[in-house]
């Protein structure tokens, strides 16, 4: 059944490949076919400029990413390794100056990736043919360029990316579980002989309840927008929905690759002779930095410490993401032995020092930290606030202020868009605060501690 | 891969735009300095960020893994420490280096000072050779031959023979007839230029001063570079006594002696004379001071210099004063008296570093 396109590998790779293969689904990782392909180092960089799609559509962001990623590979400063796509097939790009040692161990790591992808719980909503549909969006916004002129696109493009991460990083997959019910309710009744019209009568168009996280969703439904806005505004929440779940398991999509790469390589893959570079480059992978945390290292350690306490690490990469596994998995035992700390900026020195080293208190920042893909959360939650069809926005605060300038700005775009002010409840050093934007000038008021915001609630 | 170059393209030009936009702020820094290659500066940006809802300053804290007690600096300190805090997203600092032509940067100069182009100067053409080959000649490489013209000839030869048959059109060159493309020597206005970038080391120029007077001469170099083909450079220091030094020591040297602006101008006199005759270059002098000169009768020796020997040779001479806590600023005035009305002598008040466009946009803003 694979039909796996390997024009570009050579014959030892693509021997290589099969055989990696083989061995990764004789350990039980299952995935979609995986297609690689050899670039060089420039065409590497560019495709991950566009974050893994060559095909996407034309933007100046995707220019300075590049601009970055090139100059950093000729400086030495970068290099990257492989990338990875979420698709069906699973698409990996290669570099063709990695010696083939390097090869063997990205390809095992991209096995551990696409068993991530395709069976990892949250993966679950994610459309698995996103590169055509990259493709697809990217002839759309050409088109529009050309008929509407690239500085109307852009701007507008660049007003809605700027509020890609107001979105509910849950949604996807609550609807998903729920069409899933239905679908199972549906053939239940199918089975009862009853009208499926009746079933299928749901309401298509999603109707926004507020409050909701899904800010990017309800200015795409509810703004006053010409149609080709409407297209880029939903383009931008589509692709913003595909990249969440790789957002929020960062660590664990990282460790669970590393884990298997590590475990396939080391497992009689390897030539005696590849046994001391394979070392080298893994260990340079997972380096423990100098205090810093490496989602590797981490994510490594944390599917190792699972498989010896015994748990069905299958399982868990199926259904957690980084803050539910993390809240499983850290305790003190673990923080230990992966000498964990809270840092902080010591105002007196202007030193960063550690601060904390108790695990509970290392426990609880590490899951803010991760908690809701590591975004502030802010909800809507009036659309007509003071009766002045203004929208009325607040930030769930949790001890960790928003960047103001920020804010400010994209209050403005947010204005843009809907076509009538907004205010955001937020708080700053401790003091509630409500911001406003109405397309002119920004004010922020100090709001009586009367009006409390919502208490910080458990993630 | 030329989807991205293109829209790298995109990206550059955006940052030209914001570039021409924050000129004035670039007029005003070192920022620049001892970033420029032969062709191109290299100029920091900022990464133009989409702006997002994001956590701030106080976010400045994290987890971490390594050694050290409570209270101990984490290994490696402060500013790269604060890279993975778990999910963390700070990308504020991230600083570009985007290339951009020295001629283009001066085109921007050029834009936002509205300076006009420099006349070649009128009452002595200065000529160089150029060539084209626009000429015609019986002799020269086969790879020259004029086409038209050969067949042209040969075609005549062959109706004054008489062989000429409107039947049976056949016409054959023979050596007599080739012609061939010859360079013609087609005299242009040169394009040579020398600064003299003078400058006043005594004890009351202090640092800031210092500054002021580099930024303005990498800004005044930057303009005249895309003017003149080929550009040369004399850097002078003076206190009491001047000499011609290397940019390194011009932009770092500090004396602090007394101040005869007198014997500056008479080594500017004496390498026009030695080196750069009027005849073969543009010259322009800059010269950079306080304003606090040793004596009267060293300034009137310096007026007469000028007058006499210095102006007439010149394209143009500037006179910038820097503002010091300790110069008296006499010397401009005394320039402005005696000299009043000869467009050949510029003179200008720096006050602070924000003086240094206006400053500029007065030397270079006669096109001469």
């Amino acid at each position: 059944m694979s039909v796996h396109q390997r024009k570009s590998l050579t014959p030892y790779l693509r021997g290589q490949a099969e055989r990696l293969e083989k061995i990764a689904r004789s350990y039980g990782l299952e995935f979609f076919d995986v297609v690689f392909e050899m670039l060089d180092a420039k065409d590497v960089n560019a495709v991950a400029a566009y974050g893994g799609f060559p095909v996407r559509y034309p933007s100046w962001r995707f220019g300075m990413d590049y601009e970055r990623l090139d100059k950093g590979h000729q400086w030495g400063l970068s290099k990257i390794y492989e990338l990875v796509i979420n698709n069906d097939p699973t698409y990996a790009y290669l570099v063709k100056t990695n010696s083939d040692m390097e090869q063997k161990l990205v390809m095992a790591h991209v096995f551990g990736h696409a068993d991530f992808f395709k069976n990892n719980v949250w993966f679950q909503p994610t459309d698995r043919h996103m590169l055509d549909r990259m493709a697809d969006t990217g002839t759309r916004v050409r088109r529009m360029i050309d008929e509407r002129g690239q500085d109307r696109v852009e701007t507008f493009l660049d007003l809605a990316l700027s509020l890609d991460n107001l979105v509910d990083p849950f949604l996807p997959l609550r609807e998903h579980m729920k069409h899933r019910a239905n679908a199972e309710r549906a053939t239940v009744l199918a089975q009862r002989s009853s009208s499926l019209d009746e079933v299928c009568a749901q309401p298509t168009r999603r109707t926004h309840a507020l409050p909701t996280f899904d800010i990017l969703g309800f200015i795409a439904d509810r703004a006053a927008l010409e149609p080709w806005q409407r297209d880029l505004v939903k383009t931008v929440r589509e692709e913003a929905y595909y990249f969440m779940p790789q957002r929020m398991t960062k660590i664990m999509n990282e460790g669970w690759a590393s884990f298997w790469h590590s475990r396939i390589l080391t497992g009689g893959a390897l030539d005696p002779g590849e046994i001391v570079d394979f070392a080298d480059c893994h260990s340079g992978a997972t380096a423990a930095g100098a205090g810093q945390l490496n989602p590797y290292k981490l994510g490594i350690e944390i599917f190792r410490t699972a498989e010896e306490r015994g748990l069905d690490i299958f399982r868990l990469r199926r259904v957690h993401n980084d803050a539910s596994l993390l809240d499983e998995i850290v305790d003190e035992e673990f923080a230990r032995a992966n000498a964990l700390f809270v840092y902080g900026k010591n105002s007196r020195t202007g030193r960063t020092e550690v601060t904390e080293r108790d695990w509970h208190v290392v426990k609880e920042r590490l899951l803010l930290d991760l908690a809701w893909g590591g975004l502030p959360r802010i909800e809507l939650v009036d659309e007509d606030f003071d009766h002045r069809g203004e929208l009325l926005l607040q930030h769930h605060h949790d001890g960790r202020d928003l960047q103001f300038a920020h804010a400010s700005e994209t209050l403005k775009n947010l204005v843009n868009l809907w076509g009538s002010p907004v205010n955001l409840l937020t708080q700053e050093e401790g003091a509630p605060r409500r911001l406003m934007h109405n397309g002119r000038e920004f004010t922020s008021v100090e709001l009586p501690v009367t009006v409390a915001v919502k208490p910080v609630e458990a993630v | 891969m030329y989807r991205i170059e293109r829209d790298r393209a995109r990206f550059r030009e955006i940052v030209r735009g914001k570039l021409r936009q924050d000129l004035r702020k670039y007029l005003s820094t070192s920022e620049l300095l001892g970033r420029r290659g032969d062709k191109a500066v290299s100029i920091p940006v900022p990464q133009i960020e989409l702006p997002r809802f994001h956590f701030g300053e106080n976010k400045k804290t994290g987890v971490g893994q390594g050694p050290g007690q409570k209270g101990e600096p984490v290994d490696g300190d402060g500013e790269k420490a604060n890279g993975e805090g778990g999910a963390g997203e700070d990308e504020g600092q991230h600083i570009l280096e985007v290339d951009v032509e020295l001629a283009e940067l001066a085109e921007m100069l050029g834009q936002e000072l509205e300076l006009p182009k420099i006349e070649p100067r009128g009452d002595r053409a200065l000529m160089a050779d150029g060539g084209r080959y626009t000429g015609v000649r019986s002799a020269g490489p086969q790879s020259l031959r004029h086409f038209r013209r050969t067949f042209k000839n040969a075609l005549r030869r062959t109706i004054a023979a008489g062989e000429w048959d409107p039947l049976n059109p056949q016409v054959v060159p023979i050596a007599d007839d080739e012609r061939f493309r010859a360079k013609k020597s087609c005299p242009q206005p040169d394009s040579s230029a020398v600064i003299f970038h003078v400058m006043d080391v005594s004890g009351s120029m202090g640092r800031e001063q210092k500054d002021i007077v580099r930024i303005k001469a990498f800004w005044i170099d930057t303009w005249l570079r895309s003017q003149y083909k080929n550009l040369e450079v004399v850097y002078i220091v003076h206190d009491a006594v001047a000499k011609v030094v290397d940019q390194d020591s011009f932009f770092h040297l500090r004396e602090s002696g007394g101040t005869k602006i007198s014997s500056a101008y008479e080594l500017v006199l004496q390498l026009i004379q030695d080196k750069y005759r009027p005849e073969d270059w543009n010259i322009y002098p800059f010269h950079y001071s306080d304003g606090d000169n040793w004596s009267a009768r060293d300034t009137e020796r310096c007026v007469h210099l000028l007058r006499d020997e210095v102006l007439p040779r010149v394209n143009q001479f500037c006179y910038g004063q820097v503002k010091s806590a300790y110069g008296s600023g006499q010397f401009k005035k005394d320039l402005d008296s005696a000299l009043d009305g000869d467009e050949r002598l510029v003179t200008a008040n720096i006050n602070d570093r924000e003086g240094i466009a206006d400053a500029i946009r007065q030397f270079l803003g006669k096109g001469r």
